[in-house]
């Protein structure tokens, strides 16, 4: 990194100074993860080994058997992944469509398509849960348009899985967007055009010139889409069928209602898990191209 | 040494600052603790406040709403349980809505004024109906109703199993909230369990829950309910608490669903349900409900003045607002209040008001719903 090596060049001392304001700054925020986030996050998954029988307490998987040998709680960790897989997968295509068409043209239609891309950024889930019933709704404004032009079998998404699956791409758009659009900006308008002057065809340049080098934006949007909608509450609670339900409102119900502290551990357990491998990911993904850098 | 001078202006100061409490008892103001919903703190503000200054010269009263603040009332009235036990005042009066046993320690301590014909009049008006306890006063109910529209379905059900016919005959037209998000579907789902064991309420209690009763019991009334669920609005898509499903019913999504009185009474009130949506009680066995209570400390700051607005909240006068303001129940009896409101709520006037226990049973129903009913997943009950 070029302040590692500027720093690198001045006398011991001044370094030694500056490395430890450095520590200084990071030590607070530090601090607080390590106590709000961490300790708790490593007691949670500790707890979540504890069977507590009457012959004392003893470690074991019995508490995660008992969740995967539970046929209900297996259809919502399903529904919970399919729902997010699907989502993420719709997000990123069309964010890429998206910024592909931002980086290739320019004039006032360009630049509105671009605010409108970044538009759902400022706008909380619960409006758009909210804005969606009115809109998809059953009688809601869609379906009235449509019967205007006598279309009369419209089935609304609300409490259907594609309820929230239309919310989630809505909302995951304009992340994307930008961490796209900043990765295109990197390809070289010569590289392009030396490619289609050898004759490359559009899907041609998205394949070999393109998407090589959007690789870490695509892996960086896909992490971000994906950490969202997984854990994601408001919108499959407001805007999802009853059951299947998504981890994140199946957590809070165990442990809002059904008061099962110990079940809802697990379940949170197996969230961080899945998304722990993700943020993995993520973390190899930018350690990596700093390390290109260097 | 204190000069003259300063200690006159000391003594000046003093007596004036003492001089303060003495004009405010000149109007004698009681402190009134309310933890409901918007609209049950504006009825006692706008409506029952200057009625009650009307009626008794020179008392009045300040309510302090302490929703969502701590537990609420639970908060204060433990507050008062320690100013009781420390002989302190508790600047407490009266408590709009409170259960006294789940303030724990409370009962015991002798926290609680008995209320009875002798310090409250008007208890004797009171509705036979409303479960008693001399600590509490029942005075505002609600119970769960099917709200319908009539322009569609002239002829309302009149018993549960009349509802389901006509929930299947009507294909999508009927739907009830999630049993967790919201008490209109919750005491639906209490109401199937009613009909398959025998429409007796009096089965269910808080101490007699065992999982093998359970899954016997509530087992007969996943089978009831997965036999409408096909036939609910959207094949099984119920909405995720009260007002969600009265939005479906406002948007003419659906006709009937089984909705709160007091909040279907309201929303008819104020033009949210389209003018031919009605409301009607099942007549086989009524849906649950239940009533407010309110309470009187015994270390109250002013006891004549709690007893005075107890007895003026049970007044035929507050409880024709209590039915008009608010839509709610009267806690005393029907008899006592005019006969053309009688007439006006005689679809939904209470003979009884089954209630289901909280606890073990509430969870086991709730988890049971989603498991058996909700879910899509096929598997032998």
């Amino acid at each position: 990194m070029s302040e590692a090596s500027l720093s690198a060049a001045r006398p011991p001392e001044g370094a030694f100074i500056e490395g430890a304001a450095g520590l200084a700054l990071v030590a607070a925020p530090v601090c607080l993860l390590l106590v709000l986030v961490l300790f708790p996050t490593v007691a949670m998954i500790w707890q979540s080994f504890q069977v507590k029988t009457e012959a004392g307490i003893h470690f074991g998987f019995d508490r995660f058997a008992a969740f995967f040998g539970d046929p209900y709680s297996m259809a919502n960790l399903r529904y919970t992944l399919a729902q997010t897989i699907t989502s993420c997968g719709t997000a990123l295509a069309l964010s890429l469509g998206i910024a592909l068409y931002l980086r290739f043209s320019s004039g006032r239609v360009a630049a509105m398509i671009h605010a409108l891309s970044l538009f759902p950024l400022f706008v909380p889930s619960v409006i758009i849960s909210y804005a969606l019933v009115r809109f998809l709704g059953p009688n809601g404004l869609l379906q009235l348009l449509l019967e205007q032009v006598g279309f009369t079998h419209y089935r609304t998404p609300y409490l259907t899985p594609v309820g929230p699956y239309l919310a989630f791409v809505w909302e995951n758009i304009p992340l994307p967007v930008l961490v796209l659009s900043a990765g295109l900006s990197q390809v070289s308008d010569h590289a392009v055009e030396a490619a289609r002057d050898l004759g490359a065809k559009g899907p041609r340049i998205l394949w070999e010139i393109l998407l090589p080098q959007l690789r870490r934006s695509l892996l960086i949007a896909f992490a971000l889409i994906f950490l969202g909608v997984i854990g994601a509450f408001t919108v499959p609670y407001l805007l999802g069928p009853p059951a299947p339900e998504m981890l994140g409102v199946f957590m809070q119900r165990t442990l809002g209602n059904l008061q099962r502290p110990a079940e809802a551990q697990v379940q949170a357990v197996i969230l961080m898990a899945i998304a722990s491998v993700v943020g993995a990911f993520y973390i190899a993904t930018m350690l990596r191209a700093d390390g290109g850098e260097r | 040494m204190l000069s003259r001078r300063h200690f006159l202006i000391a003594s000046a100061a003093f007596s004036a600052l003492s001089g303060l409490p003495a004009l405010a008892q000149d109007k004698k103001t009681l402190q009134v603790y309310i933890d409901g919903d918007t609209n049950i703190s504006n009825w006692w503000n706008d409506i029952i406040k200057p009625a009650f200054e009307a009626a008794n010269p020179g008392m009045t009263f300040n309510v302090t709403i302490t929703r969502g603040v701590g537990d609420g009332n639970d908060t204060i009235a433990q507050r008062a349980l320690a100013a009781l036990q420390s002989k302190t005042d508790p600047q407490v009066d009266y408590f709009e809505e409170i259960e006294p046993a789940a303030v724990a320690g409370s009962v015991e301590a002798g926290l609680w004024t008995e209320l009875t014909t002798a310090n409250v009049p008007n208890l004797k008006m009171i509705n036979p109906a409303a479960p008693q306890a001399p600590i509490r006063l029942p005075y505002r109910g609600s119970q769960v109703l099917i709200a319908y529209d009539s322009a569609k379905i002239p002829a309302p059900p009149k018993t549960f199993a009349e509802l389901v016919a006509w929930a299947k005959a009507n294909p999508g037209r009927f739907t009830y909230g999630r049993p967790d998000k919201g008490g209109s579907g919750s005491n639906f789902v209490i109401r199937a369990i009613h009909e398959a064991n025998g429409r007796d309420p009096l089965m269910f209690t808080k101490d007699n829950f065992t999982q093998a009763k359970a899954d016997e019991m509530l087992g007969k009334a996943w089978v009831l309910l997965k036999d409408l669920h096909p036939f609910t609005f959207g094949e099984g898509t119920y909405p995720a608490g009260n007002t969600p499903a009265l939005q479906l019913l406002a948007q003419g999504a659906v006709d009937m669903i089984p909705a709160w009185s007091d909040q279907s009474l309201q929303a008819m009130k104020q033009g949210v349900l389209s003018e031919t949506v009605k409301v009607a009680q099942l007549q086989d066995l009524a849906l649950c409900g239940g009533f407010a209570y309110s309470a009187i400390p015994t270390n109250a700051t002013d006891m004549a003045g709690a007893l005075a607005l107890a007895n003026f909240m049970l007044s035929p006068e507050m409880q024709t607002s209590c039915v008009r303001e608010i839509g709610g129940f009267p806690g005393i009896d029907w008899s006592n209040l005019p006969p053309e409101l009688k007439a006006e709520y005689i679809d939904v006037i209470p003979v009884s008001i089954p209630t289901f226990p909280s606890g073990d049973w509430q969870t086991a129903k709730n988890d049971g719903w989603y498991r058996f009913v909700a879910t899509n997943i096929v598997r032998d009950l």
